[in-house]
């Protein structure tokens, strides 16, 4: 199986949300779509799910156009969409039927589903003292998180070959959240092809191999995360010392990114330029209890690919 | 276009499931089927307990006579009818100001019949107690009893009996005969409705009517419902636009013909209790309405009747469903629902139009195009089916153009629904609407 998006484009009126992107998905994994607000990720995810129409380009699946309606595709968009006065099982079982699911396996999975993600008390609350059978709760009688979880639910019901989550930790306790992730992870390891878009850089890094950053419509940095981590080098350099190094960082005109009263958080222009540092604060005898040279994190990436265009403007 | 409405049955059973189950929608249902069921039946005790039959007997005990003409009256007729024959007939004697007060204080089951003259008129004026226990019924009655009394004596005064009055009343009729160039007579039908006709067919009307605008009401306000909670950007992921928009459009059709068809059942029902209060056992309606009002409603009929207002209502149901889509927040439904609301008032006011002219003049090109503009058609042509005035080629016609004019807003419906679903902010104008669909070609 494979997923290529060749050169999608959107304009809305005049206006280029999404231009020229590009990418693929050769094996199953994690791709991700960074970008500030308004970069046109949703648009984009939109626009790979067949629910918006582009001005330009294709979104094969196979070797196939895609059509989420005839591709299992599961889908967590980023505001969530429950029907607040309906019965939580009612929909969910609505949604199952709609990606053609038969009754016995959505019940199957409905009740599989909600005792992974905890919310069996909500969708089949358990019978109290009357002679009534409990009905199934409705979705604005609960929190925004267990929502979350029941819209989770709904994109996993029919088992997607490609999962599309859009902002998956949004409104998340640390809790959730790591459920969250341990259910991407099965996801993942059932060779899932997955899409991702987050604002949340660690867990991209946690989960994305590939990545585009997406900055008012136009592609900034796209390929393997690995590989645009290694081709800026390990320039960052986090130093912790007991004495005072200040002296050192002026006359080896080292690059202070951040300097707090215990660390100093540097960029240097090497690894010659580090291993320098270092014997210099070694032959004299400061001590050193942290020196830590590595390759800047995506946030950084982030940052600076995006940053510098936004304060340039 | 198989690929584009797959899915929809879903849709549409969930959605009708949903209507089906809401508390809104079973509370008023059982509300207007019980006033329909209740209402013949309450009507017939109204209309046939109060104006008696001949049994009740009148509350009124005495009667002071103030006749001011010349002529002898006995009220030995009057008296001889079961409701009045304990009434005591006593001319005025003494001051009539002292009387007038006496009746309205004292004797309040007493009335004053005053008997004039006026321009060889004879009038007679009954007065009675304010807020006695003689009421406005009882006095009508007294009043038909001693109009009928004083008629018959005038006309044995004049040596006219009941036979000759009768042909004396009977109205005289005029008929015109063309002929043409042959000399043959042209016989020309009128094709006017009565009055009873009119108030049947405007019920007709008015009633489709309503279906339209609850169902209207009902496709656009779930459209905006779910646009505003988002829940329609999981629905595209697993449908298309144009198979959720018929899917709900079908439910509510459905979840409105239910309540209309069982209102129309319930009439029924109400119909045939209602002649357990009549005066002869017979229905209300058969003793209102003229006995040959019903003459055209029979099963087939019925059965055209129930497709032209399906068709009326998937049109305008899908003229809704586009307004729905043009706004996304319930707030702004109004706004987005103006093109649908003038439709609907265009469509009952040139209805309503043609059935006044329907009962003035009968079938002429006004009426004609108003049993075949698809706008007014669902509304009027029902109606006018079961009172006879449409021919079959007429009705044809019509579902022909309402056909017509369903495919036609489908298709435009098609064109725009998926750039208008996703659509959030300002109330897109019928302008816009005809741009995006022209983009979309």
């Amino acid at each position: 199986m494979s997923l290529i998006v060749k050169n999608i484009s959107k304009k809305y009126g005049d206006k280029l949300v999404v231009d020229n992107l590009s990418f693929e998905m050769d094996g199953p994994g994690v791709y991700a779509l960074l970008g500030t607000n308004g970069a046109g990720k949703t648009t984009s995810l939109r626009i790979i799910l067949g629910m918006l129409a582009k001005n330009s380009g294709e979104v094969l699946w196979n070797g196939k156009p895609l059509d989420a309606v005839n591709v299992n595709v599961g889908y967590l968009a980023e505001e969530r969409g429950l029907y607040p006065k309906y019965s939580l099982l009612d929909q969910l079982m609505y949604f199952a039927r709609l990606k053609r699911v038969d009754k016995q396996t959505a019940m199957d999975r409905i009740k599989y589903w909600a005792d992974r993600l905890d919310v069996n008390e909500y969708v089949f609350p358990s019978k109290g003292k009357g002679r009534k059978s409990p009905k199934s709760n409705k979705a604005d009688q609960l929190s925004k998180g267990n929502q979350q979880k029941i819209q989770l639910m709904s994109a996993l019901l029919s088992d997607p070959e490609l999962l599309i989550i859009d902002e998956p930790f949004s409104g998340l306790d640390p809790l959730n959240t790591d459920l969250f992730k341990s259910i991407i992870r099965e996801e993942i390891n059932k060779e899932k092809y997955i899409i991702m878009s987050s604002h949340q850089m660690p867990t991209i890094e946690e989960f994305c191999s590939d990545i585009t950053i997406l900055d008012r419509g136009k592609v900034k940095i796209q390929g393997n995360l690995a590989e645009i981590k290694k081709s800026y080098g390990r320039v960052n350099l986090l130093v912790k010392c007991e004495q005072d190094i200040d002296s050192y960082i002026s006359e080896l005109d080292l690059q202070v990114l951040n300097k707090t009263p215990s660390e100093y958080y540097l960029r240097v222009r090497g690894e010659d330029q580090a291993m320098t540092f270092l014997t210099r604060l070694i032959n004299d005898r400061i001590t050193v209890i942290k020196f830590e040279l590595r390759e800047p994190s995506l946030h950084e990436i982030f940052v600076e690919k995006v940053g510098a265009d936004h304060n340039e403007k | 276009m198989k690929n584009n409405l797959s899915g929809w049955k879903n849709v549409y059973s969930f959605t009708l499931n949903q209507v089906l189950k809401g508390k809104a929608y079973r509370i008023s249902f059982f509300i207007m089927a019980l006033l329909f069921l209740a209402s013949l039946p309450v009507a017939s005790m109204l209309l046939f307990n109060n104006t008696g039959n001949g049994d009740d007997t009148s509350p009124i005990k005495k009667v002071y006579v103030n006749n001011m003409t010349s002529l002898e009256i006995s009220f030995e007729d009057v008296k001889s009818m079961s409701p009045f024959k304990h009434i005591m007939f006593e001319t005025v004697k003494g001051d009539y100001n002292f009387l007038v007060n006496h009746v309205s204080e004292k004797e309040r089951t007493s009335v004053i019949l005053d008997i004039s003259e006026e321009n060889g008129a004879y009038i007679l004026h009954l007065s009675m107690a304010k807020d006695g226990p003689v009421k406005d019924i009882h006095i009508q009655s007294l009043g038909d009893a001693l109009s009928k009394s004083f008629t018959n004596r005038r006309m044995a005064s004049l040596g006219i009996g009941s036979e000759q009055l009768s042909m004396i009343q009977t109205p005289v009729e005029y008929k015109t005969t063309m002929t043409d160039n042959a000399g043959a007579e042209v016989i020309e039908e009128s094709t006017a409705i009565s009055f009873s006709e009119y108030w049947f067919a405007y019920g007709v009307l008015f009633f489709v009517m309503m279906g339209t605008v609850l169902t209207g009401s009902q496709v656009a306000t779930s459209i905006v419902t779910e646009k505003s909670n988002r829940v329609v950007e999981y629905l595209l992921t697993s449908v298309k636009p144009l198979a959720l928009m018929l899917g709900k459009v079908l439910a509510m059709m459905t979840s409105t013909l239910i309540q209309m068809l069982s209102l129309v059942a319930a009439l029924f029902a109400s119909n045939m209790i209602s002649s357990l209060y009549t005066a002869d056992g017979g229905t209300l309606l058969s003793q209102l309405l003229p006995d040959d009002m019903f003459a055209n409603i029979n099963i087939i009929n019925f059965i055209i009747c129930v497709i032209l207002v399906f068709m009326g209502l998937l049109f305008y149901a899908v003229l809704a469903a586009v307004a729905g889509a043009t706004v996304s927040k319930l707030e702004e439904l109004n706004e987005g629902l103006t093109l649908f609301t003038l439709s609907t008032l265009v469509g009952a006011y040139v209805g309503i139009g043609a059935i006044r002219t329907l009962m003035g003049s009968g079938m002429n090109a006004y009426v004609i195009f108003s049993l075949l503009f698809p706008l007014s058609s669902p509304f009027i042509l029902p109606g006018a089916i079961q009172v006879g005035r449409a021919s079959p080629l007429i009705i044809c016609i019509a579902v022909v153009l309402l056909a017509a004019f369903i495919v036609l807003l489908f298709r435009f419906a098609a064109r725009i629904y998926e750039v208008l679903f996703l659509h959030t902010g300002n109330t897109i104008k019928l302008k816009q609407l005809f741009k995006i669909s022209k983009d979309s070609v």
